[in-house]
């Protein structure tokens, strides 16, 4: 594996991270940037560099002809996809595949299979884990949806086949609220997303996103390294992350229950890299499959935090058919507790993105802080990429620690000349429901942490920015 | 120095701030005092608010614009472009960054129209400035040697 050329097609914090492993194993590591990035911050990990040329993303971080171009010119014996972009596409790992260039990933195959909804939900299915109860296909009469109700038990979520993103669904919590909103659901389907038909799903109230880190090698050996609580979240995307989760507790039977049944789904595929099974987990701790992410997910570091196991590392080692850091299920163990922030350019209050140019950027720590970031002076957010600039992530020793940790690291965390939710994050992190660990996927919908978020500037920060700006005029000293 | 924010809506505050000797600088805002010492230590500066408990000034703020939760403030220093409009000939701008070789003007003094007030270095050249329109100095806002950016309002005139 040693000297290994490896590609990484992506950018950012994320960037950076695989360059940092791939540098460790000893693989080269290279970056690319493209037209619209002018101070690429990622590529200060990178050992050698390639252009990537265009200036929108289907010219550049999506284009698979132009990036298998770039892989045969630079003699290139691996790619790393990083998440998002190529990362779960097919027809890219197959390219590689095809070129004798290593994926670092899953199988084609197996991101086939758990890409798609409907066959990664019967695939689960029938590896003996559950999955959201309801109908097998479309309803197409209100008697119908009233038998089915009857079978799983209310409430019950009538659903758009084409819906998404929260809209074209109503709860039902009795054979009435069935029989009035029927017909309203169709005709919101069909306006919404043209299309009438509809699904029946057991409704499973203050939901908790909870996820299983899988780390999986070629020859089948498949190791859960524990869960994370990803129930903050904001436009189905979360913003803070923990682990392991504090709804489990210490219920360890439950614990032990998603984590197998996470082993399951992903043997049930033959997978063989790291990835994530995600799990919907009701006010009964009954929890049911959601998805599979084939892919290192943005929230890795938690897991890496608690359990010591270098979940990047370990998905470059794997593909490449080398033996694992560790030798059995029982080598990974939970030390401690660690919650990690996502820090995005964006507006606090409204959560919309918010892109600019960084112009100062100081951190003040406590012990034992990681911050996975991109952050640079003159480092302009453009609208092109994702708003996520940085993951603030703390360790300590139990829950309460790693809040402290992590509730003064956010504090000596100031970047200028840009919106970001810093400050949406002191509130949540101040408030008794989020201190408590008693929160779920409402959270920002219900307690609104965002409307507490300070509106006014103190006048101190302005005499600072003052205070900053005359010291420059004279040179920067007293 | 008078600094102005001004936000989206263009509705804007003043802050004063006196750069004292003793390494402290004296800000008032709407008749309020209020003093912050300052530091540098092994190249970072530090400010205090009481002389006992001290944090970093992070090297922020050299641009001009200040990002609060909810809204983004440009900063102004010595001037208020709604006073680019309105101060006419009287208003001596920089139009681009320049240094004060020298200043001819003080505060209170006559000045004619046409006549040189100051003389600023800008792209390795000497400009005379001078006065737009006959009057009296109301404002010398520089000092000779200092640095100046584009758009600043170096000395106002009343006609």
């Amino acid at each position: 594996m040693k000297g290994k050329r490896v590609l990484i097609i992506n950018r950012g914090e994320i960037a950076i991270r695989v360059a940092k492993a791939l540098n460790e194993l000893g693989l080269v590591s290279v970056g690319v940037w493209t037209d619209n990035e002018t101070e690429p911050p990622h590529l200060e990990y990178c050992q050698e560099w390639v252009h990537l040329s265009g200036s929108n993303n289907k010219e550049t971080y999506l284009n698979i002809p132009k990036i298998m171009e770039l892989i045969e010119k630079y003699k290139i014996d691996g790619v790393h996809p990083g998440y998002g972009f190529l990362s779960e596409n097919r027809e890219f790992s197959e390219a590689l595949a095809k070129k004798g260039v290593t994926f670092i990933g899953p199988n084609p195959t197996a991101v086939y299979k758990m890409g798609a909804k409907d066959i990664s939900k019967q695939i689960a299915k029938e590896a003996g884990v559950p999955v959201v109860p309801g109908s097998t296909g479309e309803v197409p009469t209100v008697e119908e949806a009233i038998k089915i109700a009857g079978e799983i038990g209310y409430p019950i979520l009538l659903k758009a086949v084409a819906g998404g993103g929260g809209k074209g669904m109503r709860p039902c919590y009795t054979e009435e609220d069935v029989k009035n909103n029927f017909a309203a659901v169709q005709r919101e389907a069909l306006s919404g997303f043209g299309y009438a038909g509809l699904l029946v799903e057991k409704y499973v109230l203050n939901p908790h996103h909870i996820e299983v880190q899988i780390l999986a090698d070629k020859k089948g050996n498949v190791y859960h390294v524990f869960e994370r609580e990803c129930s903050v979240q904001r436009r189905h995307q979360k913003i803070i992350e923990e682990a392991p989760s504090p709804f489990i507790g210490t219920d360890e039977a439950t614990r032990l229950a998603i984590c197998e049944s996470a082993v399951k789904c992903a043997k049930a595929v033959n997978y063989d890299s790291a990835g994530t099974v995600e799990f919907i987990m009701g006010e009964d701790k009954k929890f049911y499959f959601l998805e599979m992410n084939t892919r290192i997910q943005v929230e890795h570091p938690i897991t890496e935090e608690i359990t010591g196991v270098d979940l990047v590392a370990n998905m470059i080692k794997a593909a490449f058919g080398e033996p694992l850091d560790f030798k059995s299920q029982e080598d990974i163990r939970i030390q401690g507790h660690a919650i990690e922030l996502r820090i995005c350019a964006e507006d606090p209050i409204s959560m919309l993105p918010a892109p600019g140019k960084i112009v100062g950027f100081e951190t003040t720590f406590p012990q034992g802080i990681r911050f996975d970031h991109c952050i640079y002076p003159k480092f302009t957010i453009t609208p092109d990429f994702d708003p996520m600039i940085g993951k603030l992530i703390a360790k300590g020793f139990n829950r309460e620690v790693a809040l402290r940790k992590v509730r003064n690291a956010v504090d000596g965390l100031i970047i200028d000349g840009i919106k970001t939710n810093i400050a949406l994050h002191k509130v949540i992190l101040d408030e008794e429901n989020f201190k408590k660990g008693k929160y779920s996927t409402n959270y920002i919908g219900t307690v609104k942490p965002q409307e507490k978020v300070a509106v006014k500037e103190e006048m101190k920060a302005f005499m600072l920015k003052v205070a900053a700006i005359e010291l420059n005029q004279v040179g920067g000293k007293v | 120095m008078r600094y102005y924010f001004m936000n989206q809506d263009m509705q804007d505050f003043a802050l004063d701030v006196e750069v004292n000797r003793d390494q402290t600088m004296t800000f008032i805002h709407e008749g309020h005092k209020t003093n912050l010492h300052l530091k540098t230590l092994a190249g970072k500066n530090y400010y205090s608010f009481d002389g006992i408990a001290w944090k970093k000034l992070a090297a922020l703020g050299v641009n001009e614009i200040l990002v609060s939760n909810s809204e983004i403030y440009k900063v102004y220093r010595g001037f208020k472009p709604s006073g680019l409009n309105k101060g006419g000939a009287g208003a001596l701008i920089t139009q681009m960054p320049g240094k004060v070789v020298k200043i001819f003007k003080q505060e209170g003094e006559k000045v004619a129209k046409g006549e040189t007030v100051l003389i600023l270095e800008a792209m390795k050249m000497e400009n005379e400035i001078k006065s737009g329109a006959d009057g009296v100095v109301k404002a010398v806002n520089i000092k000779e040697g200092q640095a100046l950016e584009a758009g600043f309002l170096m000395v106002e005139i009343e006609e």
